[in-house]
Formats: C-alpha cells, sequence, structure tokens
C-alpha cells in the first residue's frame, strides 16, 4: 500500500507550468529521493502534497486515500526555507507546533525534552530562536518536524545548513525512523546521501518525471562504463582512444570507456604495458546519472 | 477550533509578553497625563489674576468698564486712571513697560457722542486671554453708561441681569432627561477617538504580525499543519484580545485616578454627564470589535500581499480611511444624525463602526438599523477574512515578489 501515490499531477503558476503529469508512488517504510535541478517542480509537488496548493489536474493520495486536511497530522513537513518565530523560547515554540500536530501539551514538552537532548541541545532549550545559531535553529526545526511522530516525514533538503557531524547524525536518524516503519521523502541536491539513504527516487526536470524507481533499478539502466585503475609501471595504455574523461591520480586513473568498447581488451592492453592491481568496471554513480540525465539544465 | 485557540493564545502570549506592551501599557496613559496635566497647568498660568488698569477722558464710562471687568474675575480690581490726560497715558505705558502693570485699556470717548475708540495696551504682542471677555466688558459698560446718562439709579444698574444660562434636554424612550451638547460632544468624540486609535494600532499590528511571518517563514511550517483560515482567525482574536487587555488596563486606571481624585467611581452615571450610559459602554466594545475584526481581516490581506512592513506604512492610511469620514463629519453627524446621508454611511460596514457610534451619542438610532449595520458587518468580515485568507495563503508563498492588484486577483481565484 503506498503511503504517497500521485497520479498525473500538474500545476500552474500564471501560465508556468510548474508541475506536469507528475505520477509517483512512495511505498511504505521506504526513504524516498525527490531530485532535480533548482525549479524543476520538487517545491511545487511537496506543497501538494501538504495540501498546501491543490493540483490543477491529477490526483494527491495519502495513505491510501484521497487527500483530506486530516491527513496532515500524521505527517510531518520540514519546508527548504525555515522558519520560527525569532522571539519565542525553543521549549514554548517546540510544544506549541507539538499542539498544532494535536499533541497535548505535557506530551510535547516531554518529547521536546528527549529530542533537544539527543540532538544536544539541552542547554538551547529556555534561549529564545534570535539566540542560537543557524545549525542549532535547523536542529530545532528538524525536532518540530519529528515530535508528533508522523508516519510520513517530508523534508525538504533536511541536511542544508549543518555541518558534516549534524549531518551524519541526520542520516542516522532518519535510518532509525525508516527501521521503525516510517516513510520518508526528501528532496535534496546532495547525490551522495541519496546513494546512502534512498530506496527508491524519482528525478524530475521541468516539472515532469525524468527518471523513477527503486535505486538498483535506475542504476541497472545505465551500462557499466565507469573504469577505476590501480597499477605501476607504463601509462600509455591511458591513450587509448576508448578512454574518454581521464582523471589521472598517481598509480590510480578513472575514466570512462566509449559506448561499444570492450572492457576487456583494454584490460588486456593495460596488463601487457603495466602492473595493474585493480581494474573495477563500476556502475555510474547517481550523480552522473543526474547530469547525463537533465544536462546542462542542472545548476545545482 | 482547537488549532484557532492555540494560535490565539501564542500571539496573545507573544504580545501581552513583549517589552514593547509593557512600556506602550504604562507610557501611553503617562503621555495624556503629561498632556493633560500640561494644558490645565498652561490655562491656569494664563488665566492667572491679571493687573490691568482702565484709562479714559470719560470717567462715568472708565468706571462703568472696570466695574464689568472686576465681574469677569479674571484679574484684579481694574485700576481706574480717569478723566485722563496725555500724561496720565505716559505714566501708564511706563508702569506697563517697569511691569508694575499687566497691560491697561484706554478707552477714548470722542465729544460727539460716538461709540469710544478701545485699545488695550501690554507688553506681550498677542495677549488673546486678556482681550477674550474685554471686547463684552466695554460693550456692558457702554450700556452701563448710556443708563446712567438717562438717570437709571446706579443701584438698579447694578442689580441688572446678566449671563442667561440655557439649559438642554433631550427626550430619550419617552421621558425628557437633561442633556449637555458640549459635553456629549466631547463624550463621542473621545470614544470615537478610542475606536480609531485601537482599530488603526492593534488592526496594523496584525499586519505586521503576518509580513513578519511570511519573512521569517514559520508560515509555511503552520500552513502545512491547519488552514490559512484558523491561522488568521488565531491572529485576529489573539491581537484583539492583547488590545482588549491593554484597554482594560488603561480603564482601571482611569477608574482608579478619578476614584482617587474625585472619590467618586468612574461608573455609568459618572460618564452619563458626557453623553455615555450604559448602553452605549456596550455599543462601544460591541463596535470596537466589529471595527476590529473588519479592519484587522483587510490588514492581515494587506501583509499577506505586501514583502516588508515599510510598505504596510504606505498601505495603512489608505484601508482606514473610511473610519476618518467619521471623523471629518463629526458635526454633521450630531447635528443631523437622521439624515439619510448618515444613516446609509452607519449602515455601510467600513463606517459603520465609528458614525453608527457617533449616532447613538446624539440621538438612539431605531433598533432595526442597528441591527442591520451589525448584520451587515458581520457578513463583511466573514467576507473580508475569506478573501484575505485566500490571498494569505497564495500571497505568503509568493515570497519577495511585490502583488499588483491584477496579481491579487490571480491569487484569489487559485486554491
Amino acid at each position: 500500500m503506498p503511503v504517497v501515490d500521485l497520479d498525473g499531477v500538474s500545476k500552474s503558476y500564471s501560465g508556468k507550468e510548474a508541475v506536469r503529469g507528475l505520477s509517483l508512488s512512495i511505498e511504505r517504510g521506504a526513504i524516498f529521493g525527490l531530485l532535480g535541478p533548482n525549479g524543476a517542480g520538487k517545491t511545487s509537488t511537496i506543497r501538494m502534497m501538504v495540501g498546501m496548493t491543490l493540483p490543477d489536474s491529477g490526483t494527491v493520495r495519502l495513505f491510501d486515500q484521497p487527500f483530506r486536511r486530516e491527513h496532515l497530522r500524521r505527517v510531518g513537513y520540514l519546508p527548504e526555507e525555515r522558519g520560527l518565530y525569532k522571539r519565542m523560547k525553543v521549549i514554548d515554540q517546540l510544544v506549541f507546533l507539538g499542539e498544532l500536530h494535536g499533541l497535548n501539551a505535557k506530551t510535547a514538552r516531554s518529547r521536546s525534552r528527549e529530542w533537544c537532548e539527543r540532538l544536544e541541545i539541552a542547554d538551547a532549550m529556555e534561549k529564545k530562536t534570535q539566540e542560537l545559531s543557524k545549525g542549532m535553529q535547523q536542529k530545532i526545526q528538524f525536532i518540530a518536524t519529528l515530535l508528533h511522530d508522523p508516519e510520513l516525514i517530508i523534508m525538504d533538503e533536511p541536511s542544508s545548513g549543518l555541518d558534516p557531524v549534524n549531518v551524519s547524525l541526520l542520516e542516522q536518524i532518519l535510518l532509525e525512523l525508516r527501521n521503525r516503519g516510517r516513510t520518508i521523502l526528501f528532496s535534496t541536491h546532495r547525490m551522495d546521501q541519496v546513494e546512502k539513504l534512498c530506496d527508491a527516487i524519482c528525478l524530475v526536470d521541468q516539472g515532469a518525471a525524468v527518471l523513477e524507481g527503486t535505486m538498483r533499478a535506475v542504476k541497472s539502466r545505465y551500462a557499466r562504463n565507469r573504469v577505476v585503475i590501480e597499477y605501476a609501471g607504463d601509462a600509455s595504455f591511458l591513450t587509448h582512444h576508448a578512454i574518454t574523461d581521464l582523471r589521472e591520480f598517481p598509480g590510480r586513473a578513472e575514466f570512462k570507456l566509449r559506448d561499444g568498447v570492450d572492457p576487456q581488451a583494454l584490460l588486456r592492453e593495460a596488463a601487457g604495458m603495466a602492473q595493474v592491481y585493480k581494474f573495477e568496471l563500476a556502475e555510474p554513480s547517481l550523480e552522473e546519472i543526474f547530469i547525463r540525465t537533465v544536462g546542462g539544465r542542472a545548476n545545482a | 477550533m482547537r488549532d484557532v485557540l492555540l494560535i490565539a493564545r501564542r500571539e496573545y502570549l507573544e504580545r501581552v509578553r513583549s517589552r514593547s506592551f509593557l512600556m506602550m501599557t504604562l507610557l501611553f496613559p503617562l503621555m495624556i497625563g503629561l498632556l493633560i496635566g500640561g494644558s490645565i497647568f498652561a490655562s491656569k498660568v494664563s488665566s492667572g489674576t491679571k493687573n490691568i488698569a482702565v484709562g479714559s477722558n470719560d470717567a462715568v464710562l472708565a468706571h462703568a468698564v472696570a466695574a464689568e471687568l472686576n465681574g469677569e474675575g479674571k484679574q484684579a480690581t481694574p485700576e481706574v486712571v480717569a478723566p485722563a490726560s496725555d500724561a496720565d497715558r505716559a505714566a501708564l505705558n511706563q508702569r506697563v513697560e517697569n511691569r508694575t502693570l499687566d497691560g491697561y485699556l484706554w478707552l477714548e470717548q470722542k465729544s460727539d457722542g460716538d461709540k469710544p475708540e478701545a485699545t488695550y495696551i501690554s507688553r506681550s504682542a498677542g495677549d488673546m486671554f486678556s482681550l477674550g471677555g474685554m471686547g463684552s466688558a466695554v460693550d456692558r459698560g457702554l450700556e452701563r453708561q448710556q443708563l446712567a446718562r438717562h438717570g437709571v439709579p446706579a443701584a438698579e444698574i447694578a442689580a441688572m441681569p446678566r449671563h442667561a444660562e440655557i439649559q438642554t434636554m433631550q427626550i430619550r424612550e419617552g421621558r425628557l432627561v437633561p442633556s449637555n451638547t458640549l459635553k456629549s460632544f466631547f463624550g463621542a468624540y473621545a470614544m470615537m477617538f478610542l475606536i480609531y486609535f485601537t482599530v488603526v494600532f492593534y488592526g496594523m499590528n496584525v499586519a505586521r504580525s503576518v509580513v513578519e511571518e511570511k519573512t521569517s517563514r514559520i508560515f509555511e511550517v503552520l500552513l502545512a499543519t491547519t488552514q490559512p483560515q484558523s491561522l488568521m482567525a488565531g491572529k485576529l482574536l489573539g491581537v484583539g484580545a492583547a488590545g482588549l487587555t491593554q484597554m482594560a488596563i488603561w480603564c482601571l486606571l482611569v477608574a482608579g485616578i478619578v476614584t482617587a481624585t474625585a472619590g467618586t467611581m468612574l461608573g455609568a452615571e459618572g460618564m452619563g454627564a458626557y453623553g455615555i450610559h450604559a448602553q452605549q459602554l456596550f455599543f462601544l466594545l460591541a463596535y470596537f470589535l466589529l471595527g476590529f475584526f473588519f479592519y484587522s481581516a483587510i490588514a492581515a490581506g494587506l501583509g499577506a500581499s505586501v514583502s516588508s512592513e515599510h510598505e504596510i506604512q504606505q498601505f495603512s492610511m489608505v484601508i482606514v480611511a473610511p473610519l476618518t469620514i467619521g471623523m471629518v463629519l463629526i458635526t454633521y453627524i450630531i447635528s443631523n444624525p437622521t439624515a439619510l446621508p448618515v444613516v446609509l454611511l452607519s449602515l455601510f460596514p467600513p463606517c459603520a463602526p465609528i458614525v453608527m457610534f457617533l449616532r447613538m451619542s446624539s440621538q438612539m438610532p431605531p433598533v432595526w438599523q442597528i441591527a442591520l449595520s451589525m448584520a451587515l458587518m458581520v457578513l463583511f468580515i466573514w467576507g473580508a477574512i475569506w478573501v484575505a485568507s485566500r490571498i494569505y495563503r497564495v500571497g505568503i508563498l509568493m515570497y519577495g515578489k511585490r502583488a499588483t492588484l491584477p496579481e491579487i486577483l490571480r491569487w484569489m481565484r487559485y486554491s
């Protein structure tokens, strides 16, 4: 049973089509990546999922039912542009947002405390938001999204503004939530994060889905034409006409093979000239797939 | 409804806990107190006992005018220099210059029996307060002089009545009750100012609050939780309750001060002298709330369609312009409370809070008109909230984009 199901969803603003006939489906307990260059229609799609705007055509279904506002009690949403009441104390803010999501004040307060301790910001609970660093404000926003223990978590660029240590903490929490059966949709530009966390992705460009499926299925559509070689000795085999996009390092090189080239033939040639320690035929990275699919339009 | 109350509570607490609320609550009455105290002090200083003289070539006239000036009670018994020569006048000039005299009235009686030439000489160029009652004193002095010349005994002249007092009465609910036109006017004016001030101040607070949330982007989180109508209704209730709290504190302060100084509680009866009755206090509250919600809903729409507080300032006066109609037409409305244009204005929701209230202070309008004006206001408030919510929902998503009128109309069509 899909937790999110968009069917032929379209949305236009002032005659400009932001989303064009987009369909996607997210299964329960999955981490789903919504990718695309800037202005591709990711945020417009997310805003329709949370009922902030309604689609011009097509349907949005949440929890296997047509969208209703009551569903939002089961959704946690972290928008791309974060917002908090600047002059409000952190704890009061979290309790208020928790209550809006249907919690009673006592539960909201105790859960806020637990989450603040988990994210190492317990000292900031009595401070006003405006006194905190951007990273700390990000964490508070993150807590506000998860406080009511939503079944569906939607996060637009969750790791922006966080340092590597906190990005790692965030990833760990997302994986824990997934393991507890929560469904997570996140939109990001960080392809390494998507490769690490996502079970499935949808790549949108100019409002339409151009690539969709499980991570394995998406990658399997692309030939394994990226080579990583480690060697010692004569490196003149690297001038072979079949090699493109060459990046050379001491004793190591990464390159792509032109279409139709037999990698075994190249390996034989290299082995004849140098001592080859490693010859790996790797699948394309998600970043490569992204760039190859959306081409020059991606300015992410 | 739970969301509305949660949002209202947050808005209310944020306001009443703020330093600016505390400052405003304490400083505003202090400022008003200083203004009133200052004007009382100024009038006391200006109306203090004056040491003046009356000089004339006609002794009867000089004494008659001096007696009248004495009756004005604003100065010490004027010194009379009569019949006076040019040398006496030069001496009076010298005394004014030496500050032993505040001023003197010089009456030059012509030999042909015409009205005398009157000149007031003092150190300050515009001694307005001294001139106030001087003209009528000279007129009455002339009358005394004429009567004396026609043989009327001095005792009879002194016993002549003066200053006829006109009492005003008003028919209220079939009964004749005393009224005081001037006090009613000031009472209505004070009430109108109160409505205008609170509606403008708190209405604009709502607009500022929307812009603040729009720029801080908290709205996107809130809109994914609750409906824009609930957000707006909560905001209006919270800010309105903060406004009422402030007004209640001020009323209690005024009541306390009056109790302490006059020894009487400022109840409905005490205010009755100012044309303000218990019934009107009820309508004051009712029209304040209706006016507040009406203008706040519009202000929220304004806040949602602009991108900075600076822009709110530009539009705020346009929005409250209908309220100023009541202020401009106050004399006409109080004098003609049943005239058709006044009745129509009192039913027109943007003007109703002030115009209907002004009508009430002059003459109680028919119940159906009050009911109709309130019903129309409720209808308009509902409409304004509906329109503002639409602008709100779409407008806040158009971050940093300035709204034009055609664009706002387009937003209203979006769902």
